[in-house]
């Protein structure tokens, strides 16, 4: 039996996958994919959660393009860097580096960006930064306020908070807005809207802008877009976005698009929030020369992306004149304590990892009940949540280490993913569940079993006798009853051999010396 | 305010709790730590016309309009390229040269224009701060003949004026070039010998996007029209 615990293997029939037993409802009325659950507080385990995608061939379909695409281009990019490891390393280092000294470099940040006319706060926790945004949108009477894509506002779910405090939000990253308007979920956090194709783009395009004749070509949709958005960049008041990085030494903040919809949002309104993790300071406007390199070919395989922005608190008569950072903590702090997983801080959110996971590509992105999906997902999620909540994701990988491979940081996933399983196993052997679940029981089993060549032998025969009912002509089981059809669910078994190899060798029939039986006992008495 | 400063220390002790008992020591022999230092190319060994070549084939991957000329006929380069795009209103930055300017064309000076006569132009003209080679990247740091941020921004067509000698080959030279005394910033813009920008934008080639089934879309909300004169000098 494989030591994977059976919530790795719990891929089981009788999941009706299209309820959460939180009540969410997760199915919608246009009969495509069940609405995914985000929360890592009510999301399913990830066997669960996977069901639905694994039957979605038109979402796998749409999946496996785009991140077969992406790759092709990463690929491509990567080759001709002769010092694309030199460069990896570098980035670790710069990110060690900030991480070491975090305080130091979030204090020196929250000097000099203040110096330069922006205010900064600090947020414990989700609430507390969802509560300072509010408070400054309602102090400049903002009724509106136009998005950057931010996974971070996405994971202290800010647009329904905003939303239910009477405050319209409106996404201008042209996947965000697919997302937005088709009231989808995230499954990528760099294409985010990678799941859905050109059909159901222009569905949901000529539903919610009411347009007509609406063409699925991609530059129609683009167009249409464009306009839907350009009156809102020149007259919402303010903007909320995210932060690539955070540079300590002058208080600067950068931000990576493609589009131009971040430079409108940096520079149209008046008002402008940037949400940042801790974890995103840098130490030097030099170190962008590593990071600017990495984080487009890994991001969207390009040599850089068409826009980098960087500003610096306010600018007298150019851009926002009034500029707010949040420097957000929500978990991310107790991470730096653990040796093996404090390298999940490194993270720059290209999404190599998940462009190359064998397990993504057949999954998407929205089994992993969070923003964070892949393997970067399956190590920062549990850990965000402080292992309380998510914890079977760090059992959604197969530890082929690919994702390690194409880290532009060096995150060795595999190793914080075995790491945090055993978190897991640590956590469950010292709850109740040890006495019920039917691993922890098989475990104890076999652990007896094993101690003993009686009982050995004995468990064999007993199985043997056993598996016979379940074995067919070919030699292979095909079904299990129970437990077992987790196993040959997905695939056939081996039925046990008529003898066992320790029976076979005693009595061989080519055997030369006859006085092995009796050889072996004496050196037993001895 | 004393909800915020007390965030403040939260966040701050949480962190020195979590990284007291680093085994700093035993971080340093862990396998990032224990290769050589820094030794990515920060310098490229192009000669300057190879630089040259290479930054207009990248832009023209991006489907940017390359066009050289000497300094001499920079004024005329200019002019042609308004001439082809079949647009009449520029906008341009305060400090630009005003020869730059061909007087059939209707020129808007920002000298604080507000955004609604910003959008009705069509088209903007700047120089920039440095270009880098191997990524087709302009840089701009937003001096007086860059133009404030705006500008390059709302028009949806971008001419911009690109010396040779601003070309660097790659982006860790550009860094290096940002910490040098201003003789190789772009002529007539003063500025201190600090020159860590307060305002950088990169742009590689006009806006895109590619989210609709990987299919890469020119032009979302930036200039979708770049066009690069670059001066042989």
């Amino acid at each position: 039996m494989s030591a994977v615990p059976a919530r790795a293997l719990s891929a089981v029939v009788d999941v009706d996958a299209r309820h959460a037993p939180n009540g969410h409802p997760t199915g919608n009325s246009n009969g495509h994919s069940p609405n995914p659950v985000l929360d890592p507080v009510y999301a399913l385990p990830f066997p669960k959660a996977a069901l639905p995608v694994l039957r979605d061939s038109q979402l796998r379909k749409n999946v496996a393009h785009a991140i077969d695409v992406i790759q092709a281009k990463r690929a491509r990019l990567v080759e001709e860097k002769s010092d694309w490891q030199a460069l990896r390393a570098a980035g670790a280092r710069i990110k060690d580096e900030a991480l070491e000294h975090l305080d130091t470099y979030l204090v020196q940040f929250d000097e000099r960006c203040t110096a330069a006319g922006g205010h900064v706060h600090w947020a414990a926790d989700a609430g507390e930064a969802r509560r300072i945004i509010l408070e400054i949108l309602r102090e400049e009477k903002a009724e509106e306020v136009i998005k950057i894509k931010s996974m971070t506002a996405t994971e202290i779910q800010l647009n329904p908070f905003l939303e239910s405090a009477g405050i319209r939000t409106y996404e201008t990253d042209l996947a965000e807005i697919i997302l937005q308007l088709g009231e989808g979920e995230p499954s990528h956090i760099v294409v985010p809207a990678l799941h859905v194709n050109r059909s159901q783009v222009r569905e949901i395009f000529a539903r919610r802008m009411g347009i007509e004749n609406l063409s699925d070509d991609p530059r129609a949709l683009t167009a249409a877009a464009r306009s839907y958005l350009r009156q809102k960049f020149l007259k919402v008041p303010a903007a909320i976005g995210g932060a690539n990085f955070l540079i300590a030494e002058t208080g600067a903040v950068a931000v990576v698009e493609s589009e131009g919809n971040g430079r409108m949002c940096l520079t149209l309104p008046s008002t402008l929030i940037t949400l940042a993790g801790i974890e995103k300071i840098l130490p030097r406007y030099n170190d962008l020369e590593v990071m600017l390199q990495i984080l487009a070919r890994s991001a969207t395989g390009e040599r850089m992306n068409p826009y980098t922005s960087l500003w610096t608190g306010v600018q007298p008569g150019d851009g926002p004149q009034k500029f707010h950072v949040i420097l957000l903590d929500n978990g991310r702090s107790p991470i730096l304590g653990r040796r093996t997983e404090r390298q999940t801080l490194r993270c720059i959110r290209c999404a190599a990892c998940m462009n190359t996971c064998p397990v993504y590509r057949q999954t998407g992105g929205h089994a992993y009940g969070s923003v964070y999906p892949g393997p970067i997902g399956a190590i920062l999620t549990p850990q965000l949540m402080q292992m309380k909540h998510a914890q079977s994701l760090p059992f959604a990988s197969s530890l082929c280490g690919a994702c390690y491979e194409v880290c532009p940081v060096k995150i060795n996933i595999p190793e914080v993913l075995i790491d945090l399983r055993a978190q897991v196993t640590d956590l469950e052997r010292k709850g109740l569940a040890r006495f019920f679940d039917p691993m922890y029981l098989g475990m104890r089993a076999a652990k007896l079993a094993f101690s003993s060549a009686g009982l050995f032998h004995a468990a064999q025969k007993i199985a043997r006798v056993g598996m016979r009912f379940f074995t067919g002509k070919d030699g292979w089981i095909h079904s299990l009853p129970g437990m077992g059809a987790k196993w040959t669910q997905t695939r056939d078994l081996r039925g046990l051999p008529k003898q066992p190899f320790h029976a076979w060798w005693t009595d061989r029939p080519d055997r030369t010396d006859r006085n092995d039986q009796n050889d072996r006992q004496k050196r037993a008495a001895r | 305010m004393s909800a915020a400063a007390d965030s403040r220390s939260v966040v701050l002790e949480r962190i020195r709790a979590a990284t007291r008992n680093w085994d700093r020591a035993a971080d340093r022999s862990a396998p990032v730590h224990a290769e050589p230092s820094p030794n990515y190319i920060r310098r490229g060994a192009m000669t300057a016309e190879a630089r040259l070549e290479r930054m207009a084939e990248r832009l023209r991957e991006y489907d940017a309009e390359v066009v050289e000329c000497a300094p001499e006929t920079l004024v005329a380069a200019i002019e042609t390229q308004l001439t082809a795009s079949g647009r009449r209103s520029f906008v341009v930055p305060e400090g630009l040269p005003k020869d730059w300017l061909a007087q059939r064309f209707d020129w808007k000076i920002d000298d604080g224009l507000t955004s609604d006569a910003i959008e009705q132009t069509e088209g903007v003209v700047t120089a920039c701060f440095c270009a880098v080679a191997e990524s087709g990247t302009i840089v701009l740091h937003h001096g007086p003949m860059e133009g404030r941020r705006i500008i390059t921004l709302l028009p949806d067509w971008h001419l911009c004026v690109l010396r040779e000698s601003q070309i660097v080959e790659t982006l860790p030279e550009y860094f290096d070039r940002c910490a040098q005394p201003p003789q190789f910033i772009t002529p007539g813009l003063v500025t201190s010998q600090l020159v860590t920008p307060r305002l950088v934008t990169w742009i590689s080639g006009p806006s895109a996007t590619a989210d609709i089934e990987m299919t890469r879309i020119k032009g979302v909300h930036g200039p979708r029209f770049l066009h690069v004169v670059i001066v042989r000098d």
